[in-house]
């Protein structure tokens, strides 16, 4: 029996030894390549912090972020250092990583030793056991868990983008809240002016109660905006200093800058994104492997049509304006095949609940991208509306009445209702320019990750804010 | 006398009938002058016709005339014209032959005038004399007394001066739009004798008023009372030309008002009489003297006076508010407020923002901030001792020992006699006694300068 044992033992370790080298249980692969899909969201390599070197380093990148005002950029480092959840998505890849290894090994020949003592015969039985079974499995169950790692990374890579783009839009709302409050805050100030005058104005017989009592009220009115504002400015901090893991120290060292940044010169084209969207979008590049994966599997591979890339067709040309061009499609081909035999009936069912599956998700991402742009260019042409129409008018208006107020033609009350007014279109632009920034996030979130949030119900640029009602 | 030009101004250009007046036509017509200057034209010495002593208009001129088979005509042409109310602003107007208010007519008792009125204006109008006794037909009230004048048409109004006096003319169709966008003129019938109420200067002004919101150029027409330009022939302070006289010449003002409301006008350094109203020549037995005389609404009023005393005498509208350019009439007082701690607040949010008004708006005469455009300051003006802080109807009647007989130039600022002027008292003070002030309380009223009203 033993040279067959032996020979045995000789093929199962050379397919060991194959199998071993194609499969490694370390996941830096897969950290790498989840980097490189999110790379462009997140401006730098991930990394999975397992010992205390690696978190000294993290502190101390962290430290170095914090030293300066954090902008969007360097906040979505910091998320990608220091919030949980990315450890945790790169963990998960070790995890998938380990299997697919696992997967790859040939579980553990047996060797036993037996002595048989029979009267006076005694027998000596050796075995050597390698589970046969197994080793044949080997390519089905490794091509199972290489499938699974891929979809873990793009998993990963999803997470991981969202909460890049996630922390983007709550950086702009912190900046934003901030601002607005200084904002109502200088409202607040014209309005304490306003009411300090008055009181002078009444203690001096100038004033009736009931002028001075308007502006008293408007200044409690203004005040109570202004609690209001601050506390808003609060929470979007709040949760801005959640996303980016800071705690104690850290969440106390956070500066924010003064403003958020112009528009852009010119908005980005439509086309760009559908392009960018075939390319990236994880959901779309998910269904596609997974259609291939299932072709595999189920042995299919007379396919009739064999398209399986994603396509961008070029409709209809592009017009200057080009925010409401529907001039591209992004296509989602799907391999059908000749099924012939009845045998394979249940693995046509399958694959078509696949097939079907996938094509929702292409009809959904190309209504998510075309929707998310419209939002993206109407919010650019709002804040640019507000910026170069709404704003300087306000300011010659105000300009001119500085002019009537040398004249003696309008009082210093007129004067400082118009001037709150004037802050108030500022105010408005700034909302504008928030609703925007958030409407790139979701651009990019629609072109990357996947579905925006709340598709379709964007919020638009806000009314005139309440510093706007003179009185 | 420049040449005749169209005037081509604005909107209201297109729609003018330029063309419409043919050539043909315009040949058997007198000569329409055109007048542009805003500064006052000598008398127009008669030529023709009986003789008499003409007149001299503020800040404007009398209208030629030609005489023809023993008629005296005139052309008037309605149409669009730009005033400078003062230096620094001017106004999109309505007015005749190139000016508001229009050229001065003056004829004498007795004599058939002819006035050819010439519509370029985009409306249709017609012109009412004002005093006049003439037949009902040349009365000039649009549909009652005769067709309006289209735009584009010639009319011909034809009478027969029967009493000398002092009158005017303006529309009677459209009237208070057409009036408060300035059309109106002076016109004077002298007596058939020379010698009958002779004067030495005769100064003739219409009274006038505008709603132009500052920083715009046209007057808003359907304004009722609450008028901010208070004029004399289309200008305001500084803008209104000064009045002289040599010392003891005998001198007459007439004095029309075409505004909403009452003007008190004062003259100081001498007293006068009215001689004369629209309806005639007033009995010197029914004269009394006086320093001021209200000129109601649609009244005229001539003074004369002996301008016996040397120097430089305001002459003005009484109503305090209509010797002050635009200003708001809500601004609240700020008399008496202190502005410390306020000001910085206040410039953060308005950087040019300076107070006005602390101690009063006498600030407002030295001050020269920047304006809207095209608006005068609320108070303006420079005397020889400081800013005279006056606007509207304000001017001077200047009287010197050494002006030329009929020369009206402004001689300059008056060189006072030394010892003549008030002066500071610069010796020893003694704290006058005074009864203790009452202490202030809640029931206390704080009297201080009025302001903030509205209506005049
Ligand atoms: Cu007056």
């Amino acid at each position: 029996m033993m040279p067959l044992h032996f020979k045995r033992l000789g093929l199962a370790g050379a397919l060991l030894m194959v199998l071993a080298a194609c499969a490694s249980s370390n996941p830096a692969g897969s950290i790498d390549a989840v980097s490189q899909l999110t790379q462009a969201q997140t401006g730098m390599p991930l990394r999975l912090v397992s010992d205390a070197e690696g978190q000294a380093a993290r502190q101390a990148a962290v430290r170095e972020l914090l030293a300066k005002p954090v902008d969007a950029a360097a906040a979505v480092k910091l998320a990608m250092l220091n919030n949980r959840s990315v450890q945790i998505s790169l963990a998960g890849l070790g995890v998938a990583q380990a299997e697919l290894a696992q997967a790859g090994r040939i579980e553990n020949p047996t060797f036993s030793f037996a002595r048989v003592r029979s009267g006076d015969e005694v027998e000596y039985e050796r075995a050597f056991k390698i589970d046969l079974l197994g080793v044949l499995f080997i390519p089905w169950r490794q091509g199972m868990a290489s499938q699974q790692l891929d979809r873990a990374k793009l998993q990963a890579a999803s997470d991981i983008t969202r909460l890049a783009l996630d922390t983007r839009k709550a950086w702009v709302n912190a900046v934003a809240t901030r601002q607005s409050e200084q904002y109502l805050a200088d409202v607040n100030e014209a309005a304490e002016a306003s009411a300090m005058l008055a009181k002078r104005m009444l203690e001096a017989g100038n004033f009736s109660r009931l002028a001075y009592t308007r502006e008293q009220a408007y200044y409690a009115d203004a005040s109570a905006q202004l609690a209001r504002a601050r506390q808003a400015s609060v929470v979007a901090r709040e949760a801005l200093t959640r996303l980016l893991g800071l705690s104690g120290q850290e969440a106390a060292a956070l500066v924010l800058p003064e403003r958020l940044p112009d528009l852009p010169v010119a908005p980005k084209p439509f086309a760009g994104s559908v392009q960018a969207a075939v390319s990236l979008r994880h959901d779309l590049q998910m269904a596609r492997f997974e259609l291939d994966a299932l072709a595999r599997s189920l042995g299919l591979s007379r396919a009739t049509r064999l398209v399986n890339a994603l396509e961008v067709s070029y409709l209809r040309s592009d017009s200057n304006e080009g925010h409401r061009a529907r001039g591209y499609e992004l296509e989602l081909q799907i391999p059908l095949f000749d099924w012939g035999d009845a045998k394979v009936a249940r693995a046509e069912a399958i694959y078509l609940g696949a097939v079907n599956k996938a094509a929702d998700i292409g009809i959904r991402a190309e209504s998510e991208l075309r929707s998310s742009y419209h939002g993206y260019r109407t919010h650019y042409d709002l804040a640019r509306h507000y910026r170069d129409q709404v704003v300087p008018l306000r300011k010659a208006i105000a300009e001119e009445n500085v002019l009537r107020y040398n004249g003696m033609l309008i009082g210093v009350f007129e004067l400082l209702a118009d001037a709150r007014e004037q802050v108030g279109s500022v105010n408005a632009y700034l909302a504008a320019l928030k609703a925007f920034w958030e409407a790139d996030a979701d651009l990019e979130m629609a072109i990357t990750a996947g579905s925006p949030p709340a598709a379709g119900s964007m919020e638009l640029a806000a009314s005139p804010t309440p510093a706007a009602a003179g009185h | 006398m420049t040449n005749r030009r169209d005037f081509l101004h604005g909107a209201a250009a297109g729609l003018l009938g330029a063309a419409t007046v043919s050539r043909v036509g315009a040949a058997s017509l007198p000569e329409a002058a055109i007048q542009t200057s805003p500064t006052m034209q000598p008398p127009l010495q008669p030529t023709s016709g009986r003789p008499y002593n003409p007149v001299v208009t503020l800040n404007g001129w009398t209208l030629p005339w030609r005489m023809k088979n023993g008629w005296k005509e005139f052309h008037l042409v309605a149409e669009p014209v730009v005033r400078e109310i003062a230096p620094g602003m001017k106004a999109n107007l309505w007015g005749y032959n190139g000016q508001s208010p229009g050229p001065t007519i003056e004829c004498v008792e007795g004599d058939k005038v002819r006035i050819f009125v010439t519509n370029k204006l985009p409306e249709h109008t017609t012109v009412h004399w004002h005093g006049i006794l003439l037949p009902n037909g040349m009365d000039g009230v649009g549909g009652l007394n005769q067709p309006q004048i289209k735009p584009g048409k010639t009319f011909v109004y034809e009478f027969e001066m029967t009493k000398s006096g002092t009158f005017m003319y303006h529309p009677h169709a459209d009237e208070m739009t057409q009036m408060a966008m300035g059309m109106m003129g002076f016109l004077v019938v002298h007596p058939k004798n020379p010698a009958f109420m002779r004067v030495d200067r005769d100064y003739v002004f219409l009274i006038n008023a505008y709603d132009i919101d500052p920083g715009s150029y046209t007057p808003r027409v359907n304004t009722m009372t609450d008028f901010n330009l208070w004029t004399w022939n289309s200008r305001a302070f500084p803008g209104i030309d000064t009045l002289v006289a040599r010392t003891n010449e005998r001198v007459r003002i007439r004095i029309g008002n075409l505004t909403m409301t009452n003007h008190p006008i004062h003259l100081h350094g001498v007293d006068f009489e009215v001689t004369c109203t629209d309806g005639g020549w007033v009995p010197k037995s029914a004269r009394w003297p006086e320093v001021t005389t209200d000129v109601a609404v649609g009244q005229m009023r001539a003074i004369e006076f002996v301008a016996n005393r040397p120097g430089d005498w305001a002459f003005h509208c009484h109503k305090s508010h209509h010797t002050m350019n635009a200003m708001g009439h809500d601004v609240p007082n700020m008399i008496g407020v202190d502005h410390r701690g306020i000001v910085e607040k206040i410039q953060k949010l308005v950087p040019d923002y300076m107070v006005m008004g602390e101690r009063g708006m006498a600030d407002m005469g030295e001050m020269e901030m920047p304006l809207p455009d095209n608006t005068l300051p609320m108070m303006t003006g420079m005397g020889q001792f400081g800013p005279i802080e006056m606007g509207g109807m304000f001017t001077t009647f200047k009287v010197r020992d050494n002006q030329k007989t009929g020369d009206y130039k402004d001689p300059g600022p008056y060189q006072y006699p030394k010892g003549t002027v008030a002066y500071e008292w610069t010796g020893e003070l003694a704290e006058p006694t005074r009864a203790p002030a009452p202490a202030a309380d809640e029931k206390t009223v704080t009297v201080i300068k009025p302001n903030g009203h509205s209506g005049h």
